[in-house]
């Protein structure tokens, strides 16, 4: 299975290539003033959510699938393979963006919102990634990244614009209810759980969808 | 010598397809080839045993173990061409060999390196500089490299050139000396299996029309070129399918050698594979 996720790694090279550019550019404008940090933390959904559908475009493109299946890996194998690189890769993206956060701390160009928090937030996004590739991976395994490519749009679409949304209430006066103090210190406990929980129920899900699928 | 593959009653319908009651054995140390026309069920029959697609029924075992059951154990032990090339197309052939050594417990990279050289494949070119005969014989190399018993090749000698196709075999051939291995070949070029081929399965819409051991095929089987007049008068029973043209006829004769009792006054030509694919599609037709 190591070979499968050094596949991925190495059909997605041209590509990292550009996310490195990409954190690169976007810590630059953090350390200019343009974003606040706190943007960066965003950019784990982002990445985690495209590298594993890049890979599954890839797989499609070449016909992979059809091999991989008549390698001792079988069925069960090209999942694992699949959901362990997505793990890798929110893995990553999360360590990537929590040293870069550090780093602008460290240099005294975080703003104002105090590290902890950043990184508390980076969290909660790999939680979010987790999540949110537990809908999308059986939705590609199932129909190809083709199919299933709108719908994890729409799934970005209406997580981050259901947040902006949320965000330009609040600007204009609206104020959340205040969630009572338990279910504000169980919060990230439950988020950690709702993702893992989540990403290993979608992995089931994805095995079964699979063992199914003809090629 | 035992059977490195069964394949017995494999059933798969597709509704406007349908693969029937294909049965066949593939013994150690030979080459079985799989013909037949485009869309006969060839290329089902091998994603069946491969589990690419699932069977409604009949039974396949390699090596003595269910290919569904055993399918880590069995699948360790084959080498698969498929009918075009799955490795990407930013990869490199040393990379495909990288891969490839992850995934098969018994992959050797040196026989493999030594193919890329044979092939002149060792370069940094990208899969996507190869032509279609590169992209071929690198699955061919990985293929080998695995060190498997049995290899399946699904039309693997297509869009080769004849010395490529003709040092492709010679391969094969060194392969079977081995008891312990065995070939299960699917091709359009009957003459590469008139040169290779030990077994043939004949699949015609889905079934086997024909099987049996290639000599024994090709010496049963004759074709007949004769007048109109003496077609006429030939027993349809003896004829598998008739050509009839303007200057004369030919004809697929089932059992040369009760042909010749029957009609001694006929003569009958020696047959090759695609005579016989061609007429019994004929006499289908028919």
């Amino acid at each position: 299975m190591t070979g499968l996720i050094y596949k991925d790694f190495l059909a997605l090279r041209g590509h990292l290539t550009t996310y490195l550019v990409f954190f690169v550019v976007y810590g630059g404008l953090c350390v200019a003033g343009v974003f606040t940090p706190s943007v960066l933390c965003g950019i784990v959904v982002l990445v985690s959510l495209i590298t594993p559908m890049s890979t599954v475009t890839a797989d499609d493109i070449s016909r992979w699938n059809r091999f991989a299946i008549a390698t001792p890996v079988c069925r069960r194998g090209v999942v694992a393979g699949k959901y362990l690189f997505t793990l890798l890769m929110v893995l990553l993206s999360t360590v990537v963006v929590a040293v870069l956060l550090g780093l602008l701390s460290l240099s005294g160009r975080s703003g104002e919102d105090p590290l902890p928090e950043m990184l508390l937030s980076t969290l909660a996004c790999g939680g979010i990634a987790l999540l949110m590739n537990g809908v999308t991976l059986p939705l590609l395994l199932k129909f190809g990244a083709e199919k299933a490519r709108l719908v994890s749009m729409a799934l970005f679409l209406l997580v981050f614009g259901s947040v902006a949304l949320l965000g330009l209430a609040m600007d204009n006066g609206f104020v959340l209810p205040a969630l009572p103090a338990w279910l504000a210190a169980a919060l990230p406990g439950l988020l950690a759980i709702v993702s893992v929980g989540g990403f290993a129920l979608s992995y089931c899900i994805s095995q079964a969808v699979y063992a199914k699928k003809e090629f | 010598m035992s059977n490195l593959l069964e394949v017995s009653h494999l059933t798969k319908d597709y509704g406007s397809f349908k693969l029937d009651d294909v049965s066949f054995a593939l013994p150690g140390g030979t080459i079985l080839g799989l013909i037949g026309e485009n869309g006969a069920g060839k290329s089902t029959t091998i994603k069946c045993i491969l589990n690419l697609i699932r069977r409604d029924g009949g039974d396949i075992t390699v090596f003595g173990l269910d290919n569904l059951k055993q399918e880590r154990a069995v699948k360790a032990r084959i080498g698969v061409v498929l009918d075009e090339s799955t490795f990407h197309d930013s990869l490199t052939a040393p990379q495909v060999g990288k891969i490839l050594s992850r995934l098969y417990p018994s992959w050797d990279g040196a026989l493999y390196q030594s193919y890329l050289e044979k092939f002149g494949l060792a370069g940094k070119k990208q899969v996507k500089a190869f032509s279609k005969g590169m992209k071929m014989k690198l699955s061919i190399a990985a293929a080998f490299s695995t060190r498997p018993q049995l290899l399946i090749l699904d039309e693997a000698t297509s869009g080769l050139d004849p010395v490529v196709r003709d040092e492709i075999l010679d391969e094969l051939l060194s392969f079977i000396s081995d008891e312990e291995h065995a070939v299960l070949m699917s091709s359009h070029i009957t003459s590469d299996l008139e040169k290779a081929a030990d077994y043939i399965v004949y699949l015609h819409k889905g079934r086997v029309a024909v099987s049996g051991a290639k000599d024994e095929l090709l010496d049963s089987y004759g074709k007949l070129v004769c007048s109109r007049s003496e077609l006429a008068e030939v027993d349809p029973a003896l004829l598998v399918g008739t050509r009839v043209g303007q200057f004369g006829c030919e004809a697929l004769v089932r059992d040369r050698h009760v042909f010749a009792r029957r009609c001694p006054g006929l003569t009958v030509d020696p047959v090759t594979l695609e005579d016989i694919m061609v007429f019994t599609v004929k006499g289908d037709a028919k």
